[in-house]
């Protein structure tokens, strides 16, 4: 906790413009990312699976996605104090997708993803020091997407 | 290197809303080129930062499951003045980073 405190504050010292490289304040979830199994993703990212089931968490996604690579999704948090919010699309190769550490109040986040097929959409936060989960299903459209 | 980012943010009762688009192939390294059949190599967006009044407020970690020319938008705390910066980094090192006023 003392290191953020600490890079924070040299940040507000006026170092915007050197942001990059290497003044993040945490590490690239690496092997979450290279996980090929959602178990895996887990361990890596947030060290259990153990993950209680949340309705406070909305998921806003189209039920059927015209266009696969372009699938708008929109993640909002009922927890106070959210810190993180991950997102792991279950039917791609590597399912861990995003992870958005967020340090003031904010609790809503929204992105496009690609879909290699029809699945769960997971999205874990971290609020509290305490893990939630919801999932939302999403299908694939094949018949109108611009296939590439 | 031209312009990578578009960040549009305005203020509704104490709340920052920011839309950000940034231009980026975010090859995912499985796509192949039709006539050769190789692979074209991965290229994606691994980092973005966002400051608020040059204090870091998000840090998002990408994979290679975002769309092509990303879109991201959030909600923060802020007021109208108040400048947001996006820094993104690719798998490349490639790096960028735009501000933009809240209106």
């Amino acid at each position: 906790m003392k290191r953020r405190t600490l890079l924070k504050a040299s940040l507000q010292l006026g170092v915007t413009g050197l942001l990059f490289p290497g003044i993040a304040i945490s590490a690239y979830p690496k092997k979450a990312f290279l996980a090929k199994e959602i178990p895996d993703a887990l361990r890596e990212a947030f060290g259990t699976t153990d993950i209680g089931e949340s309705s406070k968490i909305e998921i806003d996604a189209p039920h059927i996605a015209s266009d696969a690579n372009m699938v708008p999704v929109r993640i909002k948090s009922g927890f106070e104090n959210t810190e993180s919010i991950s997102l792991v699309v279950a039917g791609n190769e590597s399912p861990f997708t995003a992870y958005f550490k967020l340090y003031e109040a904010q609790n809503f986040v929204s992105t496009r993803i690609r879909m290699a097929d029809t699945s769960d959409l997971l999205v874990i936060v971290k609020a509290d020091g305490v893990l939630h989960t919801n999932k939302r299903s999403v299908r694939v459209g094949r018949n109108n997407c611009g296939e590439s | 290197m031209a312009r990578t980012l578009k960040i549009r943010a305005y203020e509704t009762d104490g709340q920052v809303i920011v839309k950000s688009v940034i231009n980026h192939p975010m090859e995912t390294g499985r796509r192949k080129v039709k006539k050769t059949g190789k692979k074209i190599p991965p290229h994606f967006i691994k980092e973005v930062i966002v400051s608020r009044n040059r204090r870091i407020v998000m840090e998002a970690f990408w994979g290679k499951s975002i769309s092509r020319n990303p879109f991201l938008s959030f909600q923060i705390p802020g007021r109208k003045g108040d400048t947001i910066t996006i820094s993104w980094l690719d798998n490349r090192g490639n790096t960028d980073s735009a501000s933009a006023k809240v209106r």
